[in-house]
């Protein structure tokens, strides 16, 4: 046996030993139990993804476990990759988990603490999934368990039954469309293996039904606009380890279904589906960051980036499409790498973000950024751990997700030479995008850090927070470590990126390498995070010197209250809020977001104001204009469906009796 | 063209010459060395006092070319220019005005109110004249008092 087939023996092992010792174990042991087998999980997970990127080979077929078809199972370096990022995130997720459970804040119900384990299993063997029918099986697996896990807080909050019903229909529905798609190409290729359907030819429209198919449903997993909408309810109200897994390895697998089957079961087919993942994935980009930027709860604000990020991941998976189908594989390599890179990054300061702003929801029991702030005196090692992850999201340097941006950037910026009217327009489109996207996210997280945690605490439950306990501080911490190595050493994923592209493409290309500085294959631009962070350290060592220096001159000065107009100290309501903070952009945006505002005025007389109330509430457009007819129309139909079933048994019965009559007429009708 | 150029170089300068300098009239004054930066407080005034600082600091009295100059706050100010009696609401930031100037904390109480609540002595919101809050050094008194008197007070300062 070799590492692949141990680690995925023993994570199948582990899970299940977990789940079932937890459902047996008093309430008070569970989730160190439940925290033990998904650390067990995600780290064969990642040891085996490691493998696998190491160039270890791995095919299984256990025809005894699922009828008919049975159990195949395969690892190459693309689904490697994601294998190794989930397995990375449920290790570090499993031990905040034990301490955040532990002091009386999250649940410790069996059901939960017994899924986590199976959920996390399901996260690491989505990848190495070799057939049709074994994808599907542990697709709805994860499915399933995710959504007792969004479920947990059900009884102390109403919101998260109705978040776990939008989740639980918009999942199933993505499940249903790529089970529609995948048992069509199964069933034209002849086989259930992704080896026949590799081989299989497919005539043009039905590839392109398959691939549609195939895109609704593992975009609706990754957040993909317009399926966004479960997204940034599921994932907030989920227990923050647990939105961590589902933001920073759930949403990846839905990058990994749209890779499979896109570029490596149907070969990459025609330039129109990469066209179309390309604006979808722009549109999420700017819709979610735009969202993101408006949105006052925190938890929702780190969900909302989740679907700008994905929506990056698209973005550059659809550039690495376009050129792969213009034959420009070196380019395609890049921009695919760069979306690769990026699943890795985000999947990094996102995993960070959630598990530290689990910390600040755990110590003050508030997520709205209103009532936060000042947390950076009384939590200052969580502010510290969640600026780095902020940092991250920021796509600046020196952090981890400016390196897979610039990545992106450079592949947009070269077009290949003698390239079409539409690459001429699409390229420079998709790097404003991009642009715009980058400095949005700058203006959402300088709020969420600088109102949540910096300033003047905004109410009472801030100003008596506690830091959080070293547990929890401490696996947010190898999170952020992890994000500091990937945005000072990124050329050392290097040859992994070139694996797991040169797997998907056919191509092996040695597309990201050096060591200090990050060289890319065929296109002169270089880049050396590295001393991009020393100039900046540097920069700061200098400028606290001059500052020293320029202070430390004889004693003139005189200590005075601060000058606040005559009118008395400011108190913490005339702070900047999330909410206004926003506020210019959102005047900026208003045609998008179409706010709703309302003002209400009581007068006292004629002359004097009572009263007066604003309100403002910012609706998801898409699914007011796209969701709420849909559910309308069905509500409806369900009422009419009701005459239907008047109570009468004859009446069943007759139905019963035509049903039959009508599928016998039917099947000797139809040859 | 030249001629338009000269004409432009001159219209900065166009001023009638400086009268002879002036005794300074406040000791403190003398740490200033000739340049007074005045935050001015509307402590309760009708706005006629109002209407003649600005003439003041207008084109026709220009108080700046002595040196004086009005500024936004007082942290920026060396004195502070004192117009009205002194309601209720505006004797305490009138206190913190004063406080926040800095070293040596000129008051300049200009107009009758200023000095004696003139008109509104006795009125329910009046606290009282500016010296029973802070203390003054200089009076330019007159209901309203002339943009020359001022002029001459604030001279006094800069000693221009």
């Amino acid at each position: 046996m070799n590492l692949i087939e141990w680690g995925l023996a023993g994570a199948t092992g582990v899970a299940v030993l977990g789940a079932l010792v937890a459902l047996l174990t008093p309430e008070r042991a569970r989730s160190v139990v439940a925290g033990i087998a998904v650390a067990g999980v995600g780290g064969a997970g990642l040891a085996a993804g490691v493998a696998a990127i190491a160039g270890e080979e791995f095919t299984a077929h256990l025809p005894e476990l699922l009828p008919l078809f049975g159990v195949t199972l395969t690892l190459d370096p693309l689904g490697g990759l994601f294998m190794a990022v989930a397995g990375a995130v449920c290790l570090v997720a499993a031990g905040y988990g034990v301490s955040y459970a532990g002091g009386g804040h999250g649940n410790r119900s069996r059901s939960t603490q017994a899924t986590l384990p199976l959920f996390t299993l399901t996260l690491v063997l989505v990848p190495a999934a070799g057939s049709v029918s074994t994808l599907l099986v542990l697709w709805e697996l994860m499915a399933l368990t995710s959504l007792v896990l969004v479920f947990t807080d059900h009884r102390a909050r109403p919101q998260v039954t109705s978040a776990g019903l939008w989740y639980a229909v918009m999942t199933h529905l993505g499940f249903v469309a790529i089970l529609a798609g995948l048992v069509v190409f199964a069933a034209a290729a002849g086989g259930d293996t992704f080896e026949t359907l590799r081989t299989a030819q497919l005539s043009p429209g039905l590839a392109t039904v398959v691939f549609a198919a195939a895109l609704i449903g593992f975009g609706s997993k990754a957040g993909l606009v317009p399926l966004h909408v479960w997204l940034p309810r599921a994932h907030p109200e989920a227990p923050s380890q647990v939105s961590a897994m589902l933001s920073a390895a759930m949403v990846n697998l839905g990058v990994y279904g749209v890779i499979r089957v896109g570029f490596d079961l149907l070969g990459a087919g025609q330039r129109g589906w990469w066209l179309v993942v390309l604006i979808l994935g722009a549109a999420s980009a700017l819709y979610g960051i735009l969202h993101a930027a408006m949105a006052s709860d925190l938890k929702r604000l780190l969900a909302y980036s989740t679907v700008e990020n994905m929506g990056l991941v698209f973005l550059a998976v659809g550039v690495a499409g376009w050129f792969h189908t213009l034959g420009e594989e070196r380019l395609a390599a890049l921009a695919l790498a760069a979306g690769l890179l990026h699943v890795v990054n985000h999947a990094g300061f996102k995993t960070v973000l959630f598990l530290a702003a689990g910390s600040a929801v755990r110590a003050t029991g508030s997520r709205d950024l209103d009532a936060l702030g000042g947390l950076s005196r009384r939590m200052p090692v969580t502010t510290a751990l969640f600026a780095v992850g902020a940092l991250g999201a920021m796509a600046l340097p020196p952090g981890n997700g400016f390196i897979s941006e610039w990545l992106l950037l450079q592949s947009l910026v070269h077009p290949p030479a003698g390239a079409g009217v539409t690459t001429a327009l699409v390229l420079p489109v998709a790097v404003a995008v991009v642009a715009l996207t980058a400095g949005l996210a700058v203006a959402t997280f300088v709020k969420a850090l600088g109102v949540g945690f910096f300033a003047r605490a905004r109410s009472r439950a801030p100003e008596q927070a506690v830091e959080s306990p070293p547990l929890l501080l401490a696996t947010t911490g190898v999170a952020a470590a992890a994000c500091v190595a990937l945005a000072v050493a990124p050329a050392a994923l290097g040859p992994a990126l070139s694996r797991a592209t040169g797997a998907t493409l056919g191509v092996p290309t040695d597309v990201v390498s050096g060591a200090l500085t990050v060289r890319l294959a065929g296109i002169a631009s270089t880049i050396s995070p590295l001393l991009i962070l020393a100039a900046l350290v540097a920069a700061v060592v200098v400028a606290a010197l001059l500052v020293q220096v320029v202070a430390r001159r004889p004693a003139r000065r005189r200590e005075a209250p601060l000058w606040d107009c005559g009118a008395g100290p400011p108190t913490p309501r005339m702070q900047y809020t999330a909410t206004s903070f926003a506020e210019p952009l959102q005047r900026v945006f208003d045609d998008v977001l179409a706010p709703e505002t309302a003002v209400d005025t009581h007068l006292a007389s004629p002359y004097l104001l009572a009263r007066m109330r604003y309100q403002r509430r910012l609706p998801d457009r898409i699914e007011h204009w796209l969701y709420r007819p849909v559910l309308a129309v069905t509500a409806a139909a369900g009422r009419a469906a009701r005459a239907l079933a008047n109570g009468s048994v004859h009446r069943y019965l007759a139905y019963g009796f035509f049903g039959t009559i009508g599928l016998l007429v039917a099947l000797v009708v139809i040859p | 063209m030249i001629k338009l150029l000269n004409k432009i170089r001159r219209t900065g300068r166009v001023a009638e010459p400086a009268p002879p300098r002036p005794p300074l009239s406040c000791p403190k004054a003398e740490r200033l060395a000739g340049s007074v930066q005045l935050r001015h407080v509307d402590a309760g005034s009708c706005n006629g006092c109002e209407v003649e600082i600005g003439s003041v600091f207008g084109p026709v009295y220009d108080a700046e070319r002595y040196g004086a100059r009005l500024v936004a706050s007082p942290r920026h100010a060396d004195a502070v220019l004192v117009t009205g009696p002194v309601t209720r609401n505006l004797a305490e930031p009138l206190r913190r005005t004063v406080a926040a100037l800095p070293e040596p904390r000129i008051v300049v109480a200009v107009g009758d109110c200023a000095i004696n609540c003139g008109e509104f002595k006795d009125a329910y919101g009046v606290v009282g004249a500016v010296e029973d809050v802070v203390p003054v050094d200089v009076k330019v008194p007159g209901c309203p008092p002339t943009p020359e008197a001022i002029v001459t007070a604030l001279r006094g300062l800069t000693g221009r």
